[in-house]
């Protein structure tokens, strides 16, 4: 038996319940008791039989860049990464769609350079591209962009490749990343950071 | 490898290799997690790799506890303040207009803050000891940021005890003339730091969603700047609002109760009123509740779209149709409740408004399917293709925000206007301009309900940002605009109106005192549901952005296992507000019993009700 299946099993128990309270008890608050047995274990009811959906943490996936081979590995790679960590499709859609709220990425990959899109995930303000209309002129607040290697999504800089390549590929267009832009963990070790006015200041996401 | 480790890497990857919601097991061993208290710091995380982050307890696990804890003590809390709002204003009613059944029923009222008080307190004092235990870094980060808030809520703790003693104990010595002006002034006092007692705290909690963080400056500093954070005002003004409700909706389901199990026809005609009264400040509230739940999802929106997102369109979606069956519930019985008023306590009024309350059923049970209409339906994928999608080729418009925020609208003037009913209901106008002044009302009436579907259906045609800063805007502010102009005509036509049938109290069916009973139950639910909304909203963060959760618990369960913990706060809170009744009552049942008898009982009919006060009511 399926975990929704007992749990509809329990609230029913409870409107049960509470029936009986009604039909068998004459002290009022017991009857009262009863009754809101009936409404709570009907809310359940009803609370189970809409779609269940838990959310759950990203997976920590730890892509061993030794067994990248092709860059359609690393496409394949951001494809994961827009569907689950980037949440990337909670606004944007690939091909026209209903229910998309931001620009729909088909052909984006074939439309810009790869060093756009970098600055376009990373620095989404940095060039705002005249393409979609949101209405009127851009405001402070509403339907922004977030910066992608911040949290709360805060992708590294070989997840914001990947997902690059995935949009490159998903445009037609040859994928321009290689293998060899990707960081090896080990070589991404911030560099020491010196006191404020320094020259030199760590920036791990700097591409 | 520590406990929470392993936790860690059985309880996520169990959740999603079996498409488990988690959670369902740890609702049936609540009694069990009870009992297992002591054992905390059993599953503590390592000692050796530096501070503790995280510990946990057996079968009902860390978070199932503080969540029913927490939701506990914040129902309380609305209850303990919500309470004195309602209180005061039956002290004030009594006091300008000299009914002193209002003066009874706040006493009635204030004299369960007491007992209240406390048990919140205790609940706060359990959940405080529970987060330090469970959560010490999280805990650490916040004390760190909020420090000089942790003070002056201290502090207001005090000043509030100290001011409701005053209030509680100096009642009756503080009933005639200037000492009485020193009461009202000490209730004023009481509901003043009770304001206080409420936002402070919620910065904190708004701050975990919407958190704003600075590096530099004084202590003090920094706790301001991540106090008056985007969502902070928002939420103190919905909240404070939705307190106003729950004790208005919890004093009438009291009512309704003892409605139920008295005998004598004075107790009847008492708790008859005392319902009313309860309701009709459950009602007064529940106008302007949507309104600042608008403003607050709409700040939600702009300071992270994902958030709102997540909330509204994300995997919480679901979850806001069954709030709209919640709050559409919520109507229907306060609604019900107005018309069984009409048709039990005002002898011939029904013939004359069936009509109009059988239209006012149908209209409020269409707009609720409208709410209720999900964007995308569960369909199958054969059905999906017949549909072209996901979205019903005709429901699927209803489906829309444009559409709910529409009937949202309605539903509240709908409810006004079973309000204005019951006002005037045994009531016959007698001022020379009044066939001018119901005719002004019925076209500001008829007008803005055009208006207000006019710009729903105006909305889909534009965009979404149109739509959210001007159309729905408009539609609340023509709302507003009937509230705040047909009360008060309605008021000065009833100054003169001639009373033509007397209001009979106590002759309510027993149905009346369960739909109070359920009116009560579905706030209490409304409040545990969004409470699991705002939390889920943070997704698998302490505070969004700032501190993950990387405990075993950083993920949220669905809705149906949630849904079985929101039921069993619900229950334990009603069950605890019926305890602290019963014991607040014991006394008067026992001095009842020793024939000292309960004094005097309403007559007449309230000037809320729209009746002329009775003479001998007067003080």
């Amino acid at each position: 038996m399926s975990e929704v299946a007992q749990l509809q099993l329990i609230s029913l128990g409870i409107v049960g319940f509470g029936v009986l309270i009604l039909l068998f008890i004459k002290a009022t608050f017991l009857r009262v008791t009863g009754f809101v047995a009936i409404v709570l274990g009907l809310f359940s009811l009803m609370s189970l039989a809409v779609p269940q959906m838990a959310s759950l943490p990203p997976a920590e996936e730890k892509v061993d860049i030794t067994s990248i081979k092709t860059p359609t590995d690393i496409a394949a790679i951001g494809q994961s990464v827009f569907f689950s960590k980037g949440q990337c499709a909670l606004c944007h859609s690939i091909g026209p769609s209903e229910s998309a709220r931001c620009p729909d990425l088909k052909g984006i990959g074939a439309k810009l350079s790869q060093d756009f899109l970098y600055e376009s995930l990373t620095d989404p303000q940095a060039f705002v591209y005249q393409d979609y209309r949101h209405g009127g002129v851009p405001k402070e607040y509403p339907a922004t962009m977030p910066a992608i290697d911040k949290d709360p999504i805060g992708l590294s800089k070989n997840e914001i490749l990947a997902v690059i390549a995935f949009l490159q590929q998903m445009s037609g267009e040859p994928i321009s990343v290689k293998v060899s832009d990707l960081e090896i963990p080990s070589q991404t070790q911030p560099a020491p950071v010196k006191a404020a006015g320094s020259a030199l200041v760590a920036d791990a996401h700097t591409p | 490898m520590s406990a929470i480790q392993q936790e860690r890497e059985t309880i996520q990857p169990s959740l999603r290799a079996d498409r488990s919601h988690g959670g369902w097991l740890a609702s049936l061993l609540l009694a069990a997690a009870w009992l297992a208290l002591p054992s905390i710091g059993v599953a503590a995380e390592g000692t050796g790799a530096g501070p503790t982050e995280y510990r946990d307890i057996p079968y009902i696990g860390s978070r199932n506890l503080v969540w029913i804890v927490a939701q506990l003590h914040l129902l309380l809390a609305g209850f303990v303040l919500g309470v004195p709002i309602f209180a005061w204003l039956c002290e004030v009613i009594a006091w300008r207009g000299g009914e002193k059944r209002y003066d009874k029923l706040a006493k009635e009222f204030t004299k369960l803050l007491t007992s209240a008080y406390a048990t919140t307190a205790l609940f706060g004092g359990i959940l405080l000891f529970l987060l330090v235990a469970f959560y010490p870094k999280l805990m650490n980060y916040l004390t760190d940021v909020f420090f000089p808030s942790f003070l002056l809520y201290c502090l207001l703790f005090l000043l509030e005890t100290a001011t409701l003693y005053l209030y509680w104990y100096g009642w009756d010595a503080m009933q005639h003339g200037r000492k009485k002006t020193l009461h009202v002034f000490l209730g004023f006092l009481l509901n003043f730091f009770a304001l206080f007692i409420m936002i402070v705290p919620n910065a904190w909690a708004t701050f975990q969603s919407s958190p704003v963080v600075i590096s530099e400056g004084t202590a003090f500093e920094r706790a301001w700047a991540a106090t008056w954070n985007p969502t902070w005002w928002p939420i103190n003004i919905h909240r404070l609002i939705a307190n106003v409700v729950l004790g208005g909706y919890i004093c009438g389901a009291y009512a309704g109760v003892r409605y139920l199990s008295v005998k004598s026809q004075e107790d009847r005609e008492h708790y008859d009123w005392m319902g009313y009264v309860g309701n009709f400040i459950g009602v007064f509230g529940l106008l302007a509740l949507p309104f600042a739940g608008y403003w607050l999802m709409r700040e939600i929106y702009q300071y992270n779209q994902q958030m709102g997102i997540t909330l509204m369109g994300g995997f919480l979606s679901w979850l806001f149709i069954i709030q709209a069956m919640l709050i559409g519930v919520l109507f229907l019985g306060s609604n019900y409740y107005f018309w069984l008023g009409i048709t039990y306590r005002i002898p011939g009024s029904e013939a004359k408004y069936r009509k109009a309350m059988l239209w006012m059923l149908i209209s409020l049970l269409f707009c609720l399917a409208v709410w209720m209409t999900p964007h995308s339906l569960v369909a199958s994928i054969e059905e999906a293709q017949k549909m072209g999608g996901a979205h019903h080729p005709l429901l699927g418009v209803l489906g829309v925000m444009s559409a709910k925020m529409t009937v949202s609208n309605l539903m509240i003037l709908i409810t006004f206007m079973s309000f204005v009913m019951y006002w005037r209901a045994g009531k016959q106008d007698t001022a020379g301009w009044a066939k001018l002044g119901k005719a002004v009302m019925g076209a500001i009436l008829v007008l803005a309900s055009i208006a207000v579907i006019v710009l729903g259906v105006w909305g889909y045609f534009v965009p979404a940002i149109v739509r959210i800063n001007y159309f729905s805007t408009s539609q609340v502010l023509i709302v507003i605009f009937v509230i705040l102009t047909i009360t008060p005509l309605t008021a000065l036509l009833l100054k003169s109106a001639k009373t033509t049938t007397e209001m009979v109290w106590g002759s309510m069916p027993p149905r009346a005192g369960y739909s109070l009973v359920l009116n009560a139950v579905m706030v209490i639910l409304l409040m545990t549901l969004m409470g699991y909304a705002r939390s889920s909203s943070r997704v698998h963060w302490h505070v969004y952005g700032v501190m993950r959760d990387t405990s075993p618990y950083a993920y949220s369960p669905a809705l149906g296992s949630a849904s079985l913990i929101m039921a069993f706060c619900t229950f334990f809170f009603c069950i605890l507000v019926a305890f602290i009744f019963w014991v607040a009552t014991m006394g008067d049942k026992y001095k009842a019993a020793g024939g000292t008898g309960k004094g005097e009982l309403p007559h007449g009919i309230p000037a809320m009700a729209g009746g002329a006060p009775d003479e001998n009511q007067k003080g």
